[in-house]
């Protein structure tokens, strides 16, 4: 390169196909080679902490929905989780087979989005288009549980809001006995694809030691070689009971992170059916009207059933003052809801923990010396969303 | 793994009830990065992941567990022991300066700058303290209890100026917080028999 060469600062974003959402990256180049990218992020910022401290705790879980909009549920559970703990109470265990084969069609739907992306971006089209056509079948069970194909509100403290409809559970297993078929179609299109593996072997390693010191968490963590998943570590609900595999990966690099994923989908399919076939009956809600709104059926007929819910549903419950952390395996990494409660029916403090904002902070250091063609590869492969990044 | 280890470095207890058991220390805010520094190399600690760093603000709070304005949160991960821990360190709002951690655990960066952001929090020797959440030009900072839901000022493009133009909020309609929380300590009391009861 000749002497009088200078740096060119490149702005990446914010509106970029690559980005996977706003994402200003402001990328100082030496040629083609990237010396430092600064992420600029806040652009999607919509004061979700704030707006729930002046919500109750029933008012509240929709905002979980819209943090990383593709893995709605898995966050709800995060959230249900702290404020049982707080309220010192557990959901009936089918409730609990609910949540956790829930948490896992969410699983799915995020890799089955992020794994199209991530190809897409490095040239791959047809991927995004088989894909989205399983997710639809996928959210139709989100639909037919919760009424909404996203933003389900469906994992309440306490349980889950409604019991499954009749033959959900049936329809589910033969969509998913059928679903790793699909996974080995997918495979077929990516896995020993030349142009996919150029564009993604050794790109962005991230050793082990890095890995931790970067506090990576969920599929980029285990990609780099650590056997580390929350699922198993510190179990919630009933993933104590059922027998899965973490995938764990060798190189860390961008397609190690890839084949992460895609094992991953499989041991979900695995919970998922294991969760059929284990569900008892009962009830899905923790039965004490002070915390659960009534049936609608009891308050035809009972006074007190319509005052516990218009008590609800005007003051909601009050939670006993205390500070707890709870946090689940969402598809992306450790997702963490820090909530301080001072004894009213509102959280004084919550706040969330995204996977994403961590690791997003680990973009510069993945991506220095690398090309700029690489960065959207990186990216792609880390599961950027910036509903949770932002908040 | 005994919270004895933990004690050591510990300068008193933190009166609020933490549940989901993790340890927990209360430090002194000039020790921070000592206190960092150790649990991340005590062999018998190996705090080797910094999970979060957060902040509350104690203005409103009904429950006395801090005489500061500010209590900040450091979460810790073991990965080896599989534990996780909490460090408080108390801030008062005449002094809101704390030492950086970004030296001992990189990712305290965004944290750090975000507790900045929407706290105030001063982190000396901070590598790039900036906004991060907020725009560049924000002033104030809106997780603080006395920052108003609405905020102060909106956006919107301006036709005719041909930019993006900042103007004081005007609400449609008057802001209604509604105080909805009954007089009686009915609840509480209910919800505590129902725990005693299991």
């Amino acid at each position: 390169m000749s002497e009088n060469f200078k740096p060119v600062t490149l702005n990446f974003g914010p509106q970029h196909p690559a980005a996977h959402g706003v994402l200003r990256l402001l990328v100082q180049l030496e040629g083609e080679v990237v010396n430092k990218a600064e992420p600029h992020i806040g652009l999607l910022h919509r004061g979700t902490e704030k707006l729930i401290e002046q919500k109750t705790y029933t008012q509240a879980i929709p905002y979980f929905d819209r943090l990383d909009y593709v893995s709605p549920m898995c966050q709800e559970h995060a959230f249900a989780l702290a404020v049982e703990n707080l309220l010192n109470i557990e959901a009936p265990k089918r409730a609990q087979y609910i949540r956790v084969m829930f948490a896992e069609v969410t699983r799915i739907l995020n890799h089955l989005l992020n794994i199209p992306a991530f190809a897409m971006d490095i040239g791959a089209a047809t991927p995004m288009l088989w894909a989205f056509e399983e997710r639809e079948k996928m959210l139709e069970f989100h639909e037919a549980v919760s009424g909404a194909r996203f933003h389900a509100a469906y994992f309440r403290p306490g349980g889950v809001h409604q019991d499954l409809p009749e033959n959900l559970l049936e329809k589910m297993k033969k969509y998913f006995t059928n679903f790793p078929k699909f996974i080995d179609t997918l495979e077929e299109l990516l896995t020993e694809n030349r142009i996919f593996k150029q564009r993604s072997v050794d790109i962005g390693i991230l050793k082990k030691d890095d890995a931790i010191r970067l506090s990576c968490s969920g599929p980029v963590l285990r990609a780099s070689g650590i056997a580390w998943d929350l699922r198993k570590s510190q179990p919630y609900d009933v993933y104590d009971d059922l027998d899965f595999n973490i995938p764990v990966g060798k190189t860390g690099d961008t397609y190690d992170r890839y084949l992460v994923r895609m094992e991953e989908m499989r041991e979900s399919v695995k919970i998922i059916l294991q969760c059929i076939e284990n569900i008892p009956e009962g009830p899905v809600m923790v039965e004490n009207n002070k915390i659960t709104p009534p049936k609608r059926s009891e308050m035809k007929n009972s006074m007190e059933a319509i005052i516990h819910h218009f008590k609800l549903f005007t003051e909601g419950y009050r939670v006993p003052e205390g500070i707890t952390y709870k946090s689940v395996e969402a598809p992306k990494g450790e997702f963490g809801v820090v909530l301080v409660s001072d004894g009213s029916s509102k959280p004084y403090r919550c706040k969330l923990r995204a996977p994403g904002f961590v690791h997003l902070q680990a973009l510069h250091f993945l991506s220095k010396g690398h090309q700029l063609a690489d960065v959207p590869s990186i990216l792609g492969s880390l599961d950027i969303v910036f509903g949770e990044v932002d908040r | 793994m005994s919270p004895n280890i933990l004690q050591k470095y510990s300068t008193g207890n933190f009166h609020f009830p933490i549940k989901s058991g993790i340890d927990n220390i209360l430090v002194n805010k000039d020790s921070i990065l000592e206190v960092t520094q150790k649990i991340k190399e005590d062999e018998d600690l190996l705090y080797n992941q910094l999970v979060d760093i957060t902040v509350t603000d104690n203005m409103l709070s009904k429950s006395s567990y801090s005489n500061e304005r500010f209590t900040l949160i450091y979460s810790f991960l073991s990965l080896k022991f599989n534990k996780r821990l909490f460090i408080f360190t108390n801030i008062s709002e005449d002094n809101l300066d704390i030492n950086s951690i970004t030296q001992i655990f990189e990712p305290a960066d965004w944290f750090e700058r975000e507790c900045y952001d929407l706290f105030g929090i001063n982190f000396v020797n901070h590598p790039n303290l900036q906004r991060i959440m907020n725009d560049y030009n924000f002033q104030g900072h809106p997780l603080r209890k006395d920052f108003p839901l609405t905020g102060y000022e909106e956006v919107r493009y301006d036709e005719n100026l041909k930019k993006v133009v900042y103007e004081p909020v005007t609400l449609k309609q008057e802001f209604r917080d509604f105080d909805n929380e009954s007089p009686w300590e009915g609840m509480k009391e209910t919800i505590k028999e129902e725990l005693e009861k299991k």
